[in-house]
């Protein structure tokens, strides 16, 4: 066994460990929760434009990352710089 | 392009989306059975009352002009204990046409309910009373209603006054006490084996209070633009040999726009700056959030008749100070609609940059029933526990503060277990 998934191994316990705590600690206390207003208020959208301007601006090769840097698409709370 | 998008600003606290419903981050079924059991016990059942018919009043009975009204328990009437007269009256949503019109919506419409603050308005507010001519002070801090105590007439708050306390309109409580002390009950047994001793001692869900909270319910029509960067995966395969085999990606890199107009009926809002705090940090008010959204289509128009035997909260907010807040949501909304429309990014979008037009707003104050039973934490970082329920839906949401020395203890000794199995697995 190589030292990678050794160590990987070995972090495992105090992962655990805090990974329960986390979570226990948010069911008691649900300092994650909210009003969910973007699906509970009644919306009504027009279709969503701006597909046909897309442009290529470059590539990306021969990376580990598994997705773009910085990718918020789901994480429409967190406010960009407003134009 | 490699810059990374600036850290987040703009009011609304907490930033997280809410999970859904039911979703936790580790699977249940992994955990020990009495912690699984607490997890899966069953929720407080949340109703639905959209479809009830709504009913409202007057303060005089109209039949017998006797003030002693009150709502009729579980329903939106009113009943005069007098003659036991019941009546109806119009819901504002028909009434005042809220419903109608949010495309059309141009500039900012606000309801005489909403109108900004006087700066002098005092919460102390004397009145004559018609039946007798004594003066009796209402504190519309926390009341909205006070008995003459000559000759018994019940006085309310009825036409709106300048100091924030007389909103637009109110949804009156349908659940009752018994049953939002149930509900308490349930959302309580199922998160026991880690709460706070002295709360478990102390638990008393008899004393659960009624209170109406300020709101402001808000349409809005609203035009929002972003752009960003977006990454489509074009290639994917692996270098090296067994344990130094790595995966690598090829994407191409595209500059995303997307353009969304949107209608938003009833958004809802804390009109009062002390509840509309939402620092988890310092507070539990995100659970007194948490337990929105009401049925705001079958508010009825304003009386004080509703409020008899319920606290109140006075808004101190006006239109122009949640104008923010708005048009944080707004964009919250926005970018949530768009997320569909660029599904083919499968590496992800990052979005950089994000612009709002609002079009129009119309802001309508209200008063919705909140069930809330509270536990004030002592010690250092103690802070006041809520747990509330939807006087309405019966939608609960609460904190119970958490024996820190017990889940520590669960969380090492589950740790520990899982530690001493991977050192196993690395020996053998």
């Amino acid at each position: 066994m190589d030292n990678d998934s050794t160590l990987l191994l070995l972090a495992m316990g105090p992962a655990s460990a805090a990974g329960l705590y986390w979570m226990l600690y948010r069911y008691y206390r649900n300092t994650d929760k909210s009003h969910a207003f973007e699906r509970e208020t009644a919306i009504t959208a027009q279709p969503v434009s701006g597909m046909q301007a897309d442009v290529k601006v470059s590539e990306v090769r021969g990376t580990q990352a598994t997705a773009i840097s910085g990718n918020n698409v789901g994480d429409y709370r967190r406010r960009v710089k407003r134009v | 392009m490699t810059t990374k998008p600036p850290l987040p600003t703009g009011p609304g606290s907490p930033q997280d989306v809410p999970p859904a419903p039911g979703q936790f981050p580790i699977d249940p079924a992994t955990l020990p059975g009495p912690i699984r059991d607490e997890l899966q016990a069953p929720d407080p059942v949340a109703i639905d009352t959209a479809s009830k018919e709504l009913k409202d009043g007057l303060n005089h009975c109209p039949k017998c002009g006797s003030t002693e009204i009150r709502q009729r328990a579980g329903t939106d009437q009113l009943v005069c204990l007098f003659c036991r007269h019941q009546w109806t009256a119009a819901r504002v949503e028909e009434e005042f046409g809220l419903g109608e019109g949010i495309g059309e919506l141009k500039g900012t419409q606000v309801a005489s309910g909403a109108k900004d603050i006087s700066a002098d308005a005092a919460s102390l507010r004397t009145f004559k009373c018609s039946g007798c001519g004594a003066e009796v002070v209402v504190n519309t801090e926390n009341a909205m209603t006070a008995r003459c105590h000559w000759c018994r007439h019940v006085l309310g708050v009825n036409e709106q006054i300048d100091n924030g306390a007389v909103p637009d309109a109110v949804l009156p409580f349908h659940i009752q006490k018994d049953d939002a002390v149930a509900r308490i009950r349930q959302f309580v047994g199922k998160r026991q084996m880690f709460a706070l001793k002295a709360f478990k001692q102390e638990f008393a869900p008899e004393n659960v209070l009624g209170v109406y909270l300020p709101y402001m319910v808000v349409d809005a029509n609203a035009s929002a633009d972003v752009a960003g960067y977006g990454e489509v995966e074009t290639r994917r395969y692996t270098r090296g040999e067994g344990k130094d085999q790595k995966t690598y990606y090829d994407a191409d890199v595209y500059q995303v726009r997307r353009h969304v107009d949107f209608t938003v009926d009833d958004l809802t809002m804390e009109s009062n700056a002390a509840r509309g705090n939402l620092d988890t940090q310092a507070n539990t008010n995100n659970v007194i959030n948490a337990i929105l959204p009401f049925d705001t289509k079958n508010a009825v128009k304003w009386n004080a008749s509703y409020l008899m035997g319920y606290s109140s909260e006075k808004r101190d907010r006006d239109v122009e100070q949640l104008r923010p807040r708005l048009e944080d949501q707004l964009l919250s909304i926005a970018r949530a609609q768009v997320q569909s429309a660029v599904r083919g990014y499968d590496r992800g979008v990052r979005w950089e940059q994000e612009h709002l037009d609002v079009h129009g707003t119309r802001w309508v104050a209200m008063y919705l029933p909140v069930w809330l039973y509270s536990y004030q934490q002592g010690g250092k970082g103690g802070m006041l526990h809520y747990i509330a329920v939807n006087g309405r839906t019966g939608k609960t949401m609460g904190s119970v503060p958490v024996q820190q020395w017990k889940l520590i203890t669960a969380a090492l000794t589950v740790g520990t277990i899982v530690e001493g199995l991977a050192l196993w697995f690395i020996g053998r």
